[in-house]
């Protein structure tokens, strides 16, 4: 049996055990109400009929032939009208040769008609009642009571043993018994649907807080909000303090990696400074080997610093859930940079407005260093003018940076993306941004694509995750 | 034209010194936050090259304190860090320019020759007055396109008067801006600096403002 489906579902679970002593309960009170009720019926029946048997006895004589007769009729009219359902009759019984033979049918109920009923034999003891189930008139089974009447005083002073019989049609039982029986289960069925939609409801109401804690997860991945808000049930509340705890640690860490980088940059990018000058300020720079050995050794130190360092950023970017950066202040704030350092250059950085609604579904460093090192490609690329756009379709968001420069050959294109390969080693910078670009978009799903510019120049199109 | 430097690592604190200095600048340095945040509040300087990573008071804090304090002068953040997240906030805290470690002093020299002259409203890296023109680029300043022979503090002062030229400038301004501060200063020396630039440059051009001090100006 496959119980996979008890183990994946806590409604299919809280549901079964509902159904299942909903089930039991209702097949235990339809039995036993059903065997009550039989047996209320079936004392009912057998009441009357030793009631009938009574009267019987009662008004039960002989006449002067030494014939049973009554003395007065019985009351109840159904013993009067054919076929009725209930009967009585009287049967002698004789002892010949110590064995009894019955003479039926002596004196019978008008209702019996023509018909009498045959008895099982056997004699019984005085005043003893017995209870048979007998076929009767057109073949229906009655249910039966006997009883043995001996009277000594006999015209002929013989005395007589009768058997006094009173029967009744045993569907005068079954009927009520069975319209009890389709009401009973009609009721039962009633109730079973009610406690099950009740069950229904119950698990619904009891379940909602986990759809309400669905929904916030969702919006934690998202980017909407950073930890799990919204009113939780006592029960659930734990698990959402020590969840948002992990998110909080998460978030800590990666901000703890950031800095680690950060330092190890310091303490390794200042001696690098000192050996450089060291080596090209001296009074024999460019002429002496060592000198020379020194500026390209650290050149490559730099590089590779340069390389781990962002690898290493890129990899601390764990995708920490429920991070969301609107794009605009980043935009804004890369703008004023370039234009400061640019500023010889007397560039033209356009950004042409976009909703300020856009954000990106990710951590504000890893998007500034994106479009920082796209801006910053662009504006040394440049003759003059640089333009950004924006435009978000609600699950991307697509920044496009042009620029007025030489542009890039084709099959350059990939290359440059590649690991620290440069186009032109005329312009300052290590090689490493479009990279380093190219990596993390890659690490939030999204991706950076160069083609031509209609300014003239190179068109990089980064893609990535917009959030809501 | 005076610079100041704040870096906390003495080798390159002193090879930025001698670098800087060579370029034909006054220079004075400081080794942490705090001190850099006094001398910067209290001199006056032409440009300021600043690390971030300073003991006792980061560079972002020493920068914004000067700005809000509406200190003016051109800065150039060096630092190791060159995340973009660090560029914009040392731009937004008020830097000039951005300069990440290791770097080229050729480049470095550069970018603050830069600085000092957009803060002078220069856009171009020479400078002219009447004949007399100064190439910011290689400290060099021609007339009639013959070179003047100068010595450091005559450059220095003949570079602050063309980047303030038409202006008067006062003879405690020009002290303030030749000398490092350790600097035993004389303000008569001044004078003999002036006296030692007229013989060198065409006759007119440093006039004497009395009271006031001296202007370079080649409107006769």
């Amino acid at each position: 049996m496959n119980f996979s489906g008890l183990h994946g579902s806590l409604r299919i679970r809280l549901l079964a055990g509902t159904l299942f002593w909903i089930a039991m309960s209702i097949l235990v009170a339809g039995w036993g109400l059903g065997s009550l009720f039989r047996q209320h019926v079936a004392t009912q029946f057998h009441t009357e009929l030793t009631s009938h048997l009574d009267q019987l006895t009662a008004q039960f004589t002989l006449d002067e032939q030494g014939r049973p007769q009554l003395a007065l009729p019985l009351s109840d009219p159904r013993l009067s009208r054919p076929y009725s359902g209930c009967y009585w009759q009287i049967d002698l019984v004789s002892d010949i040769g110590g064995s009894d033979s019955v003479i039926a049918g002596q004196l019978r109920s008008r209702s019996l008609w023509d018909h009498v009923l045959v008895a099982p034999s056997g004699m019984l003891a005085d005043g003893e009642i017995h209870q048979h189930r007998i076929l009767g008139p057109e073949g229906k089974m009655l249910g039966m009571v006997e009883r043995s009447v001996r009277i000594d005083d006999t015209p002929d002073g013989k005395p007589r043993t009768f058997r006094l019989i009173a029967a009744a049609d045993e569907n005068f039982m079954l009927e009520p018994i069975a319209r009890f029986s389709g009401n009973l289960w009609l009721a039962l069925g009633l109730l079973a649907t009610g406690l099950i939609l009740a069950a229904l409801v119950q698990v619904f109401v009891g379940l909602a807080p986990l759809r309400t804690l669905r929904t916030a997860l969702g919006k934690v991945r998202s980017g909407e909000t950073q930890r799990l808000e919204g009113v939780f049930p006592g029960e659930v509340t734990p698990l959402i303090d020590e969840f948002n705890t992990v998110l909080a640690q998460n978030a800590e860490v990666v901000e703890r990696a950031r800095t680690h980088a950060g330092n190890l940059a310091h303490a390794l990018k200042t001696p690098l400074s000192v050996l450089a000058n060291a080596a090209t300020s001296g009074k024999d720079a460019d002429h002496s080997e060592l000198a020379r050995l020194v500026v390209d050794q650290v050149a490559i130190a730099q590089r590779q610093v340069d390389y781990h360092l962002a690898r290493a950023q890129v990899a601390a970017t764990s995708r920490v859930p429920g991070v969301k950066t609107p794009l605009q202040p980043v935009v804004e704030g890369l703008a004023r940079v370039m234009r400061r350092i640019h500023a010889e250059r007397q560039l033209e950085l356009i950004v042409h407005p976009f909703p300020e609604s856009l954000s990106f579904r990710g951590e504000a460093q890893d998007l500034q260093e994106m479009l920082g090192n796209l801006l910053d490609n662009a504006c040394k690329w440049a003759k003059r003018n640089i333009e950004l756009n924006a435009c978000s379709n609600g699950t991307t968001l697509t920044v496009t940076i042009d620029d007025d420069g030489s542009g890039l050959a084709v099959e350059k294109r990939d290359a440059v993306i590649l690991r620290g390969i440069r186009a032109d080693e005329q312009v300052a910078g290590s090689g490493l941004g479009l990279a380093i670009v190219d990596d993390l978009a890659r690490l939030y799903g999204g991706q950076l694509e160069l083609v031509d510019s209609p300014l003239g120049g190179l068109r990089v199109v980064l893609t990535l995750p917009a959030s809501q | 034209m005076r610079i100041l430097i704040v870096e906390d690592e003495p080798t390159l604190r002193a090879q930025l010194a001698e670098g800087i200095g060579a370029a034909g600048y006054a220079v004075d340095v400081a080794e942490n936050g705090t001190d850099a945040h006094y001398m910067g509040d209290t001199e006056p300087y032409d440009a300021v090259i600043l690390d971030l990573g300073l003991p006792q008071m980061d560079g972002i804090t020493v920068l914004r304190k000067w700005r809000t304090a509406g200190r003016s002068m051109p800065v150039l953040i060096l630092t190791a860090r060159d995340g973009w997240h660090e560029k914009v906030a040392g731009i937004d805290a008020g830097a000039d320019d951005y300069l990440t470690k290791p770097f080229h002093m050729e480049e470095l020299l550069a970018r603050l020759r830069a600085l000092i002259r957009r803060a002078g409203g220069h856009a171009s890296s020479e400078i002219v007055c009447g004949p007399l023109t100064l190439d910011t680029r290689n400290s060099r300043a021609t007339v009639a396109g013959q070179a003047l022979t100068l010595t450091s503090h005559e450059y220095r002062v003949l570079a602050y008067l063309m980047h303030h030229r038409d202006e008067v400038v006062s003879r405690s301004d020009l002290v303030e801006h030749i000398y490092a501060q350790d600097f035993d200063r004389d303000s008569n020396t001044v004078e003999v600096f002036i006296a030692r630039l007229r013989k060198k440059l065409p006759p007119g051009l440093i006039e004497t403002v009395r009271g006031l001090g001296y202007r370079l100006t080649a409107q006769q």
